[in-house]
């Protein structure tokens, strides 16, 4: 795949911005979700910006690990969404969000053991099977740990990749709150993976208790330093600067994406 | 050790009975923010007659009591008419759930597949007495309250006077996507028949034929024009 730098979200406010002038960055993403009607604005503005740049559908309510409650009506319709925008990326996370009857809508972390592993990988295999491409899937931050688990996080990821022939979206502010939260190492937890398709790079607030995953402020020093580190491993990779709540005026995300991008270019022309 | 469906209904468990554990709190204001986020968006007009901190409430209470079964929470809150009129504070209101019925028929009509481009039907092509169809992204109600103008009224660029009339009877109202807006006009209940019989698959002659009947001022000799010029029929 050409080299695509880094990206940005495509999110509701900055519609305007996007149709006004192609933006300079290389690539957006979008949760796939928000696409999953059957016409209307959100869509056709998503076909005109795919007629100028790369799309990564990034998924936030498949649930790959639940136990109960996994809809094959949910992988239907990320499939007719991938067949209309041909991405150059699609994701989902390492999670589970459904149970008892319900959906959590929101992104649990896994206890991390053999029983997880397998059919997390059953269900990669499956979707890709289904979308007929391959699939990245994402590190999650977490605030709760299961005493349960068999292996770290970066063994955990680096076994799905093997085992489901997925890649892996590697997300550092991720790595970073749960170096806080939970006191593991990010550095660690990269050491395990082989190689990363795609990185995310988000703000986080600091709570009562915790590190929220809030992708509502501007990437984080740490994260930063993070992000360098992985870019040593891992080369340079298609960045995206998330931000999902509090959305800032352009201008702002289009700097954080110009920072990444230099990150980039800085440790690549270091490396040749 | 447990099963994975063991754990995961354990933790479930714990997150549906505030037990104080700090990071579960997280999730738990995470769900009900996602929860509360989507049903904002469904039900702006709602939100804005009831206020913010009585919707944030209200958002609350019908998640607990219909909680989510879908990972597009753009799907989520098909329930709330029903219950906003049965939920207790909302009475002074009573034109709420109607309010609410319309909102969520836009919500449809706003992630419904696009009208298809309008075309002058070649007549001649046209089976002699065709079946009709409504567009996706139209619906139709009728209610005892002027939905039309508290739809106008609560619009965010709207900025005439503040003023609506609730002594006008019984409205018809479509409800419709031509381009990207959805908007709300009142029709008359001529049309309002006629549009339904479109929805039904009703043949053209069988649809102005009830449309006539039911309203002596419909106008059948413009009707199919009007409707399909504005991509809400389709032959």
């Amino acid at each position: 795949m050409r080299r695509l730098g880094a990206g940005i979200g495509l999110r509701a406010p900055h519609y305007a911005d996007f149709l006004g002038a192609r933006p300079a960055v290389g690539w957006v993403e979008v949760h796939a979700e928000n696409y999953f009607g059957a016409g209307g604005l959100d869509l056709h503005v998503l076909e005109r910006v795919r007629a100028e740049l790369p799309v990564s559908l990034h998924g936030v309510g498949l649930g790959l690990g639940s136990a109960e409650g996994y809809s094959g009506a949910h992988v239907a319709r990320l499939k007719a969404l991938v067949d209309r925008i041909e991405p150059a990326l699609v994701s989902e996370h390492l999670c589970w969000n459904a149970g008892l009857g319900r959906h959590f809508n929101d992104l649990f972390p896994l206890p991390r053991t053999r029983e997880a592993l397998e059919l997390a990988a059953g269900r990669v295999m499956h979707l890709q099977e289904a979308l007929g491409r391959q699939v990245l899937v994402e590190n999650l931050s977490a605030y709760v740990e299961f005493p349960d688990s068999e292996m770290s996080e970066g063994e955990f990821i680096a076994e799905l990749a093997r085992r489901a022939g997925c890649g892996v979206l590697l997300d550092v502010n991720n790595l970073y709150v749960n170096q806080i939260n939970h006191g593991i190492s990010a550095l660690a937890q990269m050491e395990h993976l082989d190689s990363v398709n795609e990185i995310h790079l988000a703000g986080h607030s600091i709570g009562e208790h915790c590190l929220i995953d809030t992708h509502g402020d501007r990437v984080a020093d740490e994260v930063w330093r993070l992000y360098d580190a992985a870019l040593d491993r891992f080369g340079p990779l298609p960045t995206l600067i998330e931000w999902d709540t509090d959305i800032p005026p352009f201008e702002v995300l289009l700097g954080e994406a110009a920072k990444a991008e230099l990150r980039m270019k800085g440790r690549h022309a270091l490396a040749a | 050790m447990p099963s994975l469906l063991e754990l995961q209904q354990g933790f479930a468990s714990r997150i549906l009975q505030p037990d104080g554990d700090p990071g579960l709190a997280v999730y738990r204001n995470n769900i009900h923010e996602n929860c509360a986020k989507a049903l904002a968006g469904a039900y702006p007009i709602v939100r804005k007659i009831v206020g913010e901190s009585f919707f944030d409430r209200l958002a609350r209470d019908y998640s607990r009591a219909h909680p989510s079964t879908c990972g597009d929470l753009n799907s989520y809150g098909a329930l709330m008419p029903r219950f906003v009129a049965d939920y207790a504070g909302t009475q002074d209101v009573p034109y709420l759930p109607d309010v609410a019925r319309m909102e969520w028929l836009a919500h449809l009509a706003y992630y419904a597949a696009d009208p298809r481009p309008f075309e002058i039907p070649v007549l001649a092509k046209l089976p002699e007495n065709p079946p009709l169809r409504l567009a996706p992204s139209c619906a139709l109600l009728r209610s005892d309250w002027p939905l039309a103008r508290l739809w106008e009224v609560h619009q965010d660029e709207f900025a005439g006077e503040f003023s609506v009339g609730f002594d006008a009877g019984i409205e018809h109202i479509l409800i419709h996507r031509p381009a990207w807006r959805v908007q709300v006009r009142p029709i008359t209940l001529g049309d309002f028949r006629f549009l339904a019989g479109a929805g039904r698959g009703e043949t053209l002659g069988a649809a102005l034929e009830a449309a006539c009947e039911l309203d002596a001022g419909f106008d059948a000799s413009t009707a199919l024009a009007t409707w399909v010029q504005a991509k809400a029929v389709t032959l």
